[in-house]
């Protein structure tokens, strides 16, 4: 008995179409876990970000979209918001006291330093970094000393 | 991703606009997600489009290292403080996730070149939100002229 014949006789095609299913379906768990593989390697990066998991789930009830975005109290920067404000405060050095914040930004980014726009929005809502009224801004040094000191 | 009309409503620029000018505009406007570091605009490039800010803050650069930081639900990035004759003069930066609106710069321009109370309304807030928000910027000599923005 050979071909199809022998297929049918013991239960070749169910045995296939399972096996097909397995690898299919392990495909899809491999994809689902490599999709979001990013996320774990953040945490990773950045552990701070675990504490504020938890302490976001403790919440109760959804956050009203009026509360966002919420501003960083300098007294509570994180660990790595702190070395970071620490980077920009060393570029921040290198430029007028009234300074340029796109040319700030650009050195940061050419420095290499970690998410420069998302930590350059840090610093503005922590209000070490504040505008002048004349379309530049200044280094708020009395904040930055608080923000590192905790 | 928040609501256009709702948005429209907390505009310091339209939001004084009646029901009827409010549904006009509402098709205009096209949601976009941004995310840090997205650039919406370059300097020197065509300008098609004008923002309106929902979520998030941007980080508009303009000639002269001056800048300002935009971050209140209504905020609108457009005509002066971003284009001149249909060129971008300021550069965009998402600083922050979030959403912005975007309605075609023409598309605008016709709407607040129109002889009615509503174009009015539109251009004598957006005075004075420009003189709150950038009153820094230097005015433009010919303002009746609205091709050159």
């Amino acid at each position: 008995m050979y071909g199809i014949e022998a297929i049918n006789a013991n239960n070749g095609w169910a045995i296939s179409v399972v096996g097909i299913t397995i690898v299919f379906s392990g495909l899809v768990m491999l994809s689902l876990v490599i999709s979001q593989l990013h996320k774990v390697l953040a945490l990773w990066e950045d552990p701070s970000k675990i504490k504020a998991l938890f302490a976001a789930t403790k919440k109760e009830g959804p956050v009203p979209e009026d509360s966002l975005p919420k501003i960083p109290d300098p007294d509570h920067l994180t660990d790595s918001q702190q070395e970071t404000a620490k980077q920009f405060a060393l570029l921040a050095r290198t430029m007028d006291d009234h300074f340029s914040l796109p040319r700030l930004l650009h050195l940061a980014q050419i420095s290499g330093l970690h998410s420069p726009c998302s930590n350059l929005n840090t610093l503005l809502k922590a209000k070490i970094i504040i505008p002048d009224g004349s379309g530049f801004f200044v280094w708020d040094k009395e904040r930055f000393d608080r923000a590192i000191a905790s | 991703m928040g609501d256009i009309k709702e948005v429209l409503n907390r505009s310091s620029v339209f939001g004084s606009l009646g029901k009827e000018d409010t549904e006009r505009l509402k098709p205009l406007f096209d949601p976009r997600k941004i995310h840090p570091g997205d650039i919406l605009a370059t300097a020197g490039e065509a300008a098609d489009y004008f923002f309106l800010l929902a979520t998030g803050t941007i980080l508009l650069a303009m000639d002269g290292g001056r800048s300002v930081v935009l971050n209140t639900c209504g905020d609108f990035i457009g005509l002066e403080l971003l284009s001149a004759r249909g060129i971008y003069t300021s550069r965009l930066t998402a600083l922050e996730k979030g959403c912005v609106f975007a309605i075609p710069r023409q598309a605008f321009l016709d709407i607040i070149q129109e002889d009615s109370p509503g174009a009015s309304a539109i251009m004598t807030a957006w005075h004075e939100y420009l003189e709150v928000t950038a009153s820094f910027t230097k005015n433009i000599e010919d303002e009746g002229l609205l091709e050159h923005f």
